[in-house]
């Protein structure tokens, strides 16, 4: 402090370098705030966020490429049975526990028929194990994604 | 209801329970309010959950710290680890008691001066009570049996010392200005020489600013309870309603020390520009209440500064922070009181 009223007395005399501190605190003041207010304004995700697994069951064909893609195995194909394979491929039972699911997007990309993708829903937090489990009842498809949008394209 | 009964009970009683009350509800909300200003100035939004905009954050915190586990360490000493908050709480709501808020309230009988004891040594009554309040400090420090209170105790008391002199010299050259202890002779006499003092003590309103700063423990002079050597200072060891007494002092001092600013540098409920002369005699209270309009903006005026400095400057170091009191506010105070006797010699 001593050596810069050496320097310029006239810094120090006038407060000059603290008025500059001050007004650039009074210009973030006045300025926008960054801060969301989550539960109030859902926040716009990044168009490839990868969020809750979703299955087009319509579409679906069993073929487990999934099921075997999965490195948490999180995901369990039953097909139909062999009479009604050969003529509807839609799986029996579609089990996808989030519990495991680590989002890594590798089920999405050997998929055929482009069926199982994610989705932009992310608030998954819930009150029980058992609610993790989805299956081919449980995964509203058609009304999550129109709610949510696909995601991680 | 005798008038004795009237004049000396019935209006005392009123006047402190409505000063208190005023105070308390100031000091609640302004915490709140700091909370909400420092988010602003950092970009962020501040508490904004509980209730409109976040305005009763305040009672969902009262309602915690009362909750809250009244803890007494083992090595403390206990009387005056119970009475340090109360030795720190009770001078700054009783400060507020030489305020004149406004010009005196008239009815048909009486004219009722809007303040609790308008004493004509004003100016010195507050600065001694405003000395108690130090002792609140260090004997929460010293009573608290651990070394970090123990540590911001001694800062406190050599701080406060240190700033007490420049302080009161700036105020001495209001006092010599106007020829009067008593705050309500202090704004009339601003009012009289249509000049807020202000402007001739220009030097004096800067060291009283950044004193009163070191006087009220804020940043950047926080050094008693300075979060990265000391954990919290003084109050390391105090929790709950403790803890809240010295929270809502240090509140209730920034309120103080901004109402005395603006009643001795800028003209206390004055109206620039406004006098009876032209409100008429429209109402006969009408002045007396935008007086209190005047005044409390004044002051809002010096809260928003006092934030606004705590967020935009870094804590001083200790050997900055007397050097600074001793070696450049002292000076410059007495400098500042030699040009108002100066003014006050050639103007008689």
């Amino acid at each position: 402090m001593v050596n810069r009223m050496k320097k310029n007395p006239f810094r120090m005399i006038f407060f000059s370098e603290l008025i500059k501190g001050l007004l650039i605190t009074l210009r973030w003041f006045f300025k926008g705030k960054i801060t969301e207010i989550y539960p109030d304004t859902k926040p716009v995700l990044p168009y490839r966020s990868k969020g809750r697994l979703h299955v087009d069951i319509e579409t679906c064909i069993s073929c487990k490429l999934c099921e075997n893609a999965c490195p948490e195995y999180c995901i369990k194909v039953i097909p139909p049975p062999k009479e009604i394979f050969k003529t509807d491929k839609r799986p029996a039972e579609f089990y996808i526990s989030l519990e495991h699911c680590i989002h890594c997007g590798l089920c999405v990309d050997p998929c055929p028929t482009g069926s199982i993708h994610h989705s932009m829903e992310f608030e998954l937090a819930d009150y029980s194990d058992k609610n993790f489990i989805y299956d081919k009842e449980t995964l509203p498809y058609n009304l999550i994604v129109k709610q949510y949008g696909k995601g991680g394209k | 209801m005798t008038p004795f009964f009237v004049d000396w009970i019935l209006i005392p009683v009123a006047k402190v329970l409505i000063v208190f009350g005023i105070v308390a509800a100031a000091v609640a909300v302004l915490t709140w309010i700091e909370r909400r200003f420092l988010g602003f100035f950092q970009s962020r939004l501040g508490p904004n959950r509980v209730g409109p905009i976040g305005i009763l954050q305040p009672l969902a915190d009262g309602v915690k710290l009362l909750l809250k586990e009244d803890l007494i360490p083992f090595k403390a000493s206990k009387f005056l680890f119970v009475a340090a908050p109360v030795f720190s709480i009770v001078p700054a709501f009783a400060g507020a008691a030489i305020i004149a808020f406004s010009t005196p309230w008239e009815t048909e009988k009486k004219t009722i001066p809007l303040v609790v004891a308008d004493v004509n040594i004003g100016i010195l009554f507050l600065l001694a009570i405003s000395s108690l309040g130090v002792y609140g400090i260090i004997l929460g420090g010293l009573s608290s049996g651990s070394k970090f209170p123990l540590f911001g105790s001694l800062r406190s008391a050599s701080q406060m010392l240190s700033y007490e002199v420049p302080l009161t010299l700036s105020i001495l050259s209001v006092i010599l200005l106007a020829g009067s202890f008593k705050l309500s002779e202090i704004v009339t006499a601003q009012q009289n020489m249509h000049v807020y003092f202000i402007f001739p003590c220009i030097i004096g309103f800067v060291v009283y600013l950044i004193s009163a700063i070191a006087e009220t423990n804020r940043l950047p002079f926080d050094l008693p309870e300075a979060e990265s050597e000391l954990t919290a200072g003084f109050h390391t060891e105090y929790s709950g309603m403790r803890f809240a007494f010295f929270f809502l002092a240090e509140y209730a001092n920034i309120i103080l020390v901004s109402m005395i600013a603006s009643a001795l540098f800028l003209g206390g409920y004055d109206i620039p520009f406004l006098n009876d002369s032209l409100i008429g005699e429209s109402h006969p209270n009408l002045l007396a209440i935008l007086g209190l309009f005047s005044y409390a903006i004044k002051c809002a005026i010096f809260i928003y500064f006092y934030i606004w400095i705590r967020t935009t400057f870094p804590r001083y170091r200790y050997d900055h922070l007397l050097k600074i009191g001793w070696i450049i506010l002292l000076p410059l105070s007495l400098l500042n009181l030699f040009i108002i006797a100066g003014i006050k010699l050639l103007a008689s």
